[in-house]
């Protein structure tokens, strides 16, 4: 199935608020708003078992300038073959304008056994623009071994690229080596280009807060499970000087044993 | 494969090499890699990673060197192979051997494209200098790319022999093993190497990345590292 979804979201200067211009879901992607603040919410979902072999999805998101949208998803993704092993593919197009913010949170991505699926996220921010996106790929059900899945993200700000990175999961070899995904079960990642960047890097086991050379921040996280990439996510974005969650984005009571051995007196 | 293709590739090449470990140290300090055993997986998922990067870009620099680019290339370049590079200690490391690797250059093949080069990134990346000074000598972007990606494992390879007392006839073999691998990241690498600086393949390996700054970290706290990374 081929379907191409489409939210645009513009500042409404009068109030001040984040209105949806244009809001154009397209089986089975599904564009579902919500009443909000100045942010305004929509929630993403799938409303069929996809991406499925043989699917190719676009999703195209723009923010305009001054505009805040926060985009996200409500269910984890299930990658599964098609009939005669097609392959699938899901493409993301993010434009940020001068001085707009966009959160893009999709729920993990599970690469179930003999999928063979291909995602791209692509950034383009504009000065002043702010963008937090976040990936969770699954390396199979319980017990499974993933399939194929090639991930690809490019965040450029005008002409500046800040990151390009591309992966490869369901190789055995590269999923068990140390020197690639070490054997773990989830990899996370999060692109943070908000307000100030670490002056060095930071993290412990299997995480890290890495600034990016021409602005922006990678949090990444390997771990056994999504809960706990999820947790060890949110520890990590609390290294991040410029991160300002939003009121709707109530940080979870996290303990974070690796950076603070011990809280009381000093 | 020239004789200079042959000096890039030395262990011996005066470029600051020995004291990278590529990860490894770290993987051996945790008891990632504990024996021969461990050894090959962690290689092929270096040359995978960080391997493939340095090819792909070793040989764009070696085509770029070769038909004489502007110096405005080098930044974009320089910036390109940035943006793919997200471990500040991956980045720190990259520019400490491409300094090292641009001081025997200036002297052993002193050129006005090198000068260009240096007088645009004074300090390089590690694959951008090498491949260059490969395309200066007329060397292709293959043999460029294959000298980067040797070098991506074969510097981890020893570092294991220093750090775990492994038998050097083995490791010898199990690097000997990957020439398959290393000649097919060479094609790769060698089939991009005239794309716009944008367009070209950007593989990471977030597990690498993950070691090379928890090395950082130890080298911070005082811990004793044998090596820079």
């Amino acid at each position: 199935m081929k379907a191409h979804a489409r939210l645009t979201a513009e500042l409404d200067p009068a109030s001040g608020r984040t209105r949806l211009r244009e809001l154009r879901s397209m089986a089975p992607l599904t564009l579902f708003p919500k009443r909000g603040g100045g942010t305004a919410q929509v929630h993403l979902v799938s409303s069929a078992t996809t991406p499925l072999g043989g699917d190719e999805l676009t999703l195209t998101v723009r923010v305009g300038p001054g505009a805040s949208l926060r985009l996200s998803g409500v269910a984890a993704t299930l990658a599964l073959p098609g009939s005669h092993g097609e392959p699938s593919s899901a493409a993301v197009h993010l434009e940020v304008a001068e001085d707009a913010t966009l959160e893009y949170l999709p729920e993990p991505t599970v690469v179930t056994a003999r999928a063979r699926h291909t995602a791209t996220l692509t950034a383009s921010l504009a000065d002043g623009a702010r963008l937090r996106t976040s990936e969770v790929l699954v390396l199979g059900r319980d017990g499974e071994r993933p399939g194929g899945l090639v991930t690809t993200t490019n965040v450029t700000r005008g002409a500046v690229p800040l990151l390009r990175q591309r992966l490869m999961i369901g190789d055995p070899l590269l999923d068990a080596s140390a020197a690639y995904l070490a054997g773990r079960k989830v990899l996370a990642s999060e692109v943070l280009v908000w307000g100030a960047d670490p002056a060095e890097a930071v993290g412990g086991d299997w995480w890290s807060v890495t600034p990016l050379a021409a602005g922006g921040t990678l949090l990444t996280v390997l771990a056994p499970d999504a809960v706990e990439a999820g947790a060890r996510l949110a520890v990590a974005r609390r290294h991040h000087p410029g991160w300002t969650p939003g009121c709707h984005d109530p940080v979870a009571p996290v303990t974070d044993q690796t950076v603070s051995p011990r809280s009381g007196n000093p | 494969m020239d004789v200079l293709s042959l000096l890039l590739a030395d262990s011996r090449f005066p470029g600051g090499g020995h004291v990278h470990s590529g990860g490894l140290e770290e993987a051996v300090a945790r008891g990632l890699v504990t024996s021969e055993r461990d050894l090959p997986p962690f290689l092929s998922g270096r040359l995978r990673g960080a391997g493939e990067l340095a090819a792909v870009f070793a040989a764009a620099a070696a085509h770029a060197a070769a038909r004489g680019v502007r110096s405005g290339y080098w930044l974009l370049l320089d910036a390109e192979l940035d943006a793919r590079t997200p471990s500040l200690a991956q980045r720190e490391a990259s520019r400490a051997q491409g300094r090292g690797t641009a001081r025997a250059g200036r002297v052993a093949w002193p050129s006005p494209v090198l000068a260009g080069l240096l007088a645009a990134t004074p300090r390089p990346h590690h694959p951008v200098i090498l491949g260059a000074l490969a395309g200066i000598a007329g060397t292709p972007p293959r043999d460029a790319a294959r000298a980067a990606a040797y070098l991506a494992v074969s510097g981890p390879a020893s570092a294991a022999v220093r750090l775990l007392g492994l038998d050097p006839l083995s490791v010898n073999a199990i690097v000997a093993a990957l020439a398959g691998d290393l000649e097919a990241v060479a094609a790769r690498a060698a089939a991009s190497a005239g794309a716009e600086p944008a367009d070209l393949p950007a593989p990471g390996a977030p597990a690498l990345d993950l070691l090379a700054e928890a090395h950082v970290r130890q080298h911070k706290k005082k811990e004793v590292r044998l090596f820079a990374s």
